[in-house]
């Protein structure tokens, strides 16, 4: 018998037409419903950018963008949070030169340049508009690059990395808080910390203490040992019972009444944390559970059938497993963690989102505009929150990507 | 022997002047309150070649399972290489140590390389430099006949290609004895023979082998001693000629007359 060759599907299947005929208007209804949104859609976008370009009020957000930025950070200070980022640049630099120069992954490199782009442009507006910032930002973007160029020179640099994150965290946390004294050392106490500043910082330690609280609650959880087993169920059940917001409440008002301190000597900050951090490390526990479900008992029996302890079967062989079975529902409770920070207006702190609610369109500048300035600051706050969840949801599909979730 | 209702129980002690490496007395185990293995008596000599057949649900795979304590057991006694199973994690993993496991369902490990499945253990357990694990790990690709998938991750091998580089993962241990429990079972027709051929070597080198299966012509070819399992007791024991020419019970004739 002869071999019939391999033929292209007809014409009329081929191409963009037939892609807006099947997926557009495929059928009358589907027609008129394309008809329909695709009217409601070009004259909602027309109307936004027009009023985008003639009639929003930019000018107060221009003006107060320190606010937004920190807040009360001392303006003389204000160095030391921008250098702060650029260590956490020089850091990421690193990561991506020597993973660029191993030839591993896109993921540390992807990152790192987009917000090491956004640092470049926001030294090019320092450089243009805000004298007294113009250097640290250099400073920072200069940091940059030397850390990129550093790990793509030295591949030896892999040995000190971990640890160069050890030195770098603590760095970044004395250049925010300070050493104490007078001069450029001097203590900023975290009631002065504000704006994305503090947003970040909510959000970064958030993240970074969570994740690992998480897997321990999932495992614990998991434990043959009631009372562990038993204790972080009941820590996972009753944080999740309750709103974030009821929890930065008891965290405001009822912590210092169990432990019989004044109110005072707790700083809100801490008090935020504990409430967040606890918050997400519930929600990132059920996540890396159903994780550690799907992984197959056959994986547990064939590493200890190999010899490998408990330990290890769950650091080398379970978790590794689970955790990128999870990673889509991680990196989406790091994205709703880094969002609900909004909520620490209930206990007195200015973030992000309470300075521009709340702080901008009470300025000077912004009465002046009889319609008040509150819709422009919301689409300035949308955007910087989308700028920094879209970059996270994008690291996660990469990843996903890049451990070949699904393909193996 | 006279015709009872009751199942008769055998022992299946290796035989006198052996090596002996597994050891098993009295051996009694439930899942709750079913009890899956009862009375159990058995041992195996050093490069004895045991093939555990019976119905499903006999006990069998159990039976192998708890000589590595996969599976936990309530009363009697199994000795391994000298060392006791007891509640004594030292002693376990002693004892893993020096079984290979070898499963139904690979369990290779996805998110690793074969070469990464092959010495982790190695390294981890048996504290060997990754030069002298890869070393090794070849050694035993090669004799299992895939050097060429060192780098491939499981998902891409054929089922026997994957079951080919578990019993390389095994080997690379050094094991004193290897239980495969029904290694076979879930491979395509057309692959379960480069599979067995690998065993079948395996077995010829002096491999001590416990191996649960249905392949009875494995269990002719190679076999030194066949063991009957049913309702978790051990039925009948003998050698594969004993069992396929003329097996003496009842239930052994039954079984065989299904599947043969």
């Amino acid at each position: 018998m002869e071999m019939i060759p391999d033929r292209l599907p007809p014409a009329r299947e081929r191409g963009a037409p037939a892609w807006l005929r099947r997926n557009l208007f495929h059928g009358p209804v589907n027609s008129v419903v394309s008809l329909l949104v695709g009217f409601v859609l070009l004259s909602a976008v027309s109307s936004l950018v027009r009023w985008t370009l003639t009639g929003a009020a930019w000018a107060p957000i221009w003006s107060n963008m320190k606010l937004l930025a920190v807040y009360r950070y001392p303006a003389d200070l204000l160095w030391r949070p921008v250098v702060a980022l650029g260590v956490i640049l020089l850091l990421l630099g690193l990561g991506a030169g020597l993973s660029k120069r191993a030839g591993k992954g896109v993921i540390v490199g992807g990152v790192f340049w987009w917000f090491t782009g956004a640092t470049f442009v926001i030294t090019a507006l320092a450089i243009a508009f805000w004298p007294s910032v113009r250097l640290p930002w250099a400073i920072a973007s200069g940091m940059a690059l030397a850390g990129y160029g550093a790990g793509l020179r030295v591949p030896a640099l892999v040995r000190i990395q971990a640890w160069s994150w050890a030195v770098g965290l603590p760095v970044v946390l004395i250049l925010l808080y300070g050493l104490g004294g007078e001069g450029p050392m001097e203590v900023v106490r975290t009631t002065e910390w504000g704006g994305f500043l503090l947003t970040l910082v909510l959000a970064g330690v958030g993240i970074a203490v969570s994740f690992p609280l998480g897997i321990l609650l999932a495992l614990g959880r998991r434990s043959d040992l009631p009372a562990i087993k038993w204790f972080c169920i009941g820590v996972i059940e009753l944080v999740r019972g309750a709103p974030l917001i009821t929890w930065l409440f008891i965290a405001s008002l009822m912590v210092p009444l169990l432990l019989d301190v004044s109110p005072d000597s707790i700083p809100a900050l801490a008090r935020a944390l504990v409430a967040i951090t606890l918050f997400s490390s519930a929600y990132m526990a059920e996540n890396v559970r159903g994780g550690l479900q799907s992984v197959p008992s056959g994986q547990g029996e064939a590493a200890r059938a190999l010899g490998l302890s408990g330990w290890q079967t769950t650091r080398l062989i379970v978790l590794p497993q689970a955790l990128r079975a999870v990673i889509p529902a991680i990196v989406g409770q790091a994205i709703g963690l880094f969002k609900d920070t909004s909520l620490v207006f209930i206990v007195g702190l200015f973030d992000f989102f309470e300075i521009g609610r709340k702080v901008i369109p009470s300025q000077p500048d912004s009465l002046q505009y009889a319609g008040g300035v509150l819709l422009e600051v919301s689409l300035f706050m949308a955007a910087v929150y989308w700028f920094f969840s879209y970059r996270m949801s994008m690291a996660s599909r990469q990843l996903e990507k890049e451990l070949g979730v699904g393909e193996r | 022997m006279t015709q009872t209702a009751q199942i008769p129980r055998a022992s299946a002690h290796a035989p006198e002047g052996g090596e002996r490496i597994i050891e098993i007395d009295g051996l009694n185990k439930w899942f709750g309150d079913f009890h899956v293995l009862k009375d159990i008596d058995m041992s195996v000599n050093r490069g004895e070649v045991v093939v555990v057949i019976g119905p499903s649900g006999s006990g069998k795979s159990t039976l192998i399972r708890c000589i590595n304590r996969l599976e936990e057991h309530q009363e009697g006694a199994i000795v391994v290489d000298g060392t006791r199973l007891t509640d004594d994690v030292r002693n376990i993993d002693l004892i893993r140590r020096e079984t290979g496991m070898v499963f139904q369902q690979f369990n290779l490990f996805p998110h690793l390389t074969v070469m990464e499945n092959i010495t982790l253990a190695p390294i981890r357990v048996r504290k060997w430099k990754t030069s002298k694990a890869e070393e090794r790990a070849m050694y035993f690709l090669e004799k299992v006949g895939i050097p060429e998938q060192a780098q491939k991750y499981p998902g891409q091998l054929s089922g026997g290609q994957q079951q080919r580089v578990a019993i390389a993962r095994a080997l690379t241990m050094e094991p004193k004895v290897m239980l495969f429990d029904e290694p076979t079972s879930a491979l395509d027709p057309e692959v379960i023979g480069e599979v067995l051929e690998v065993m079948v070597n395996l077995a010829k080198e002096g491999m001590t082998m416990v191996v649960v299966t249905h392949e009875m012509g494995f269990a002719r070819e190679v076999g030194d001693r066949v063991i009957f399992m049913d309702a978790g007791q051990i039925v009948e024991v003998g050698s594969p000629e004993h069992f396929f020419q003329n097996p003496t019970e009842e239930r052994t004739r039954g079984f065989l007359s299904k599947i043969l």
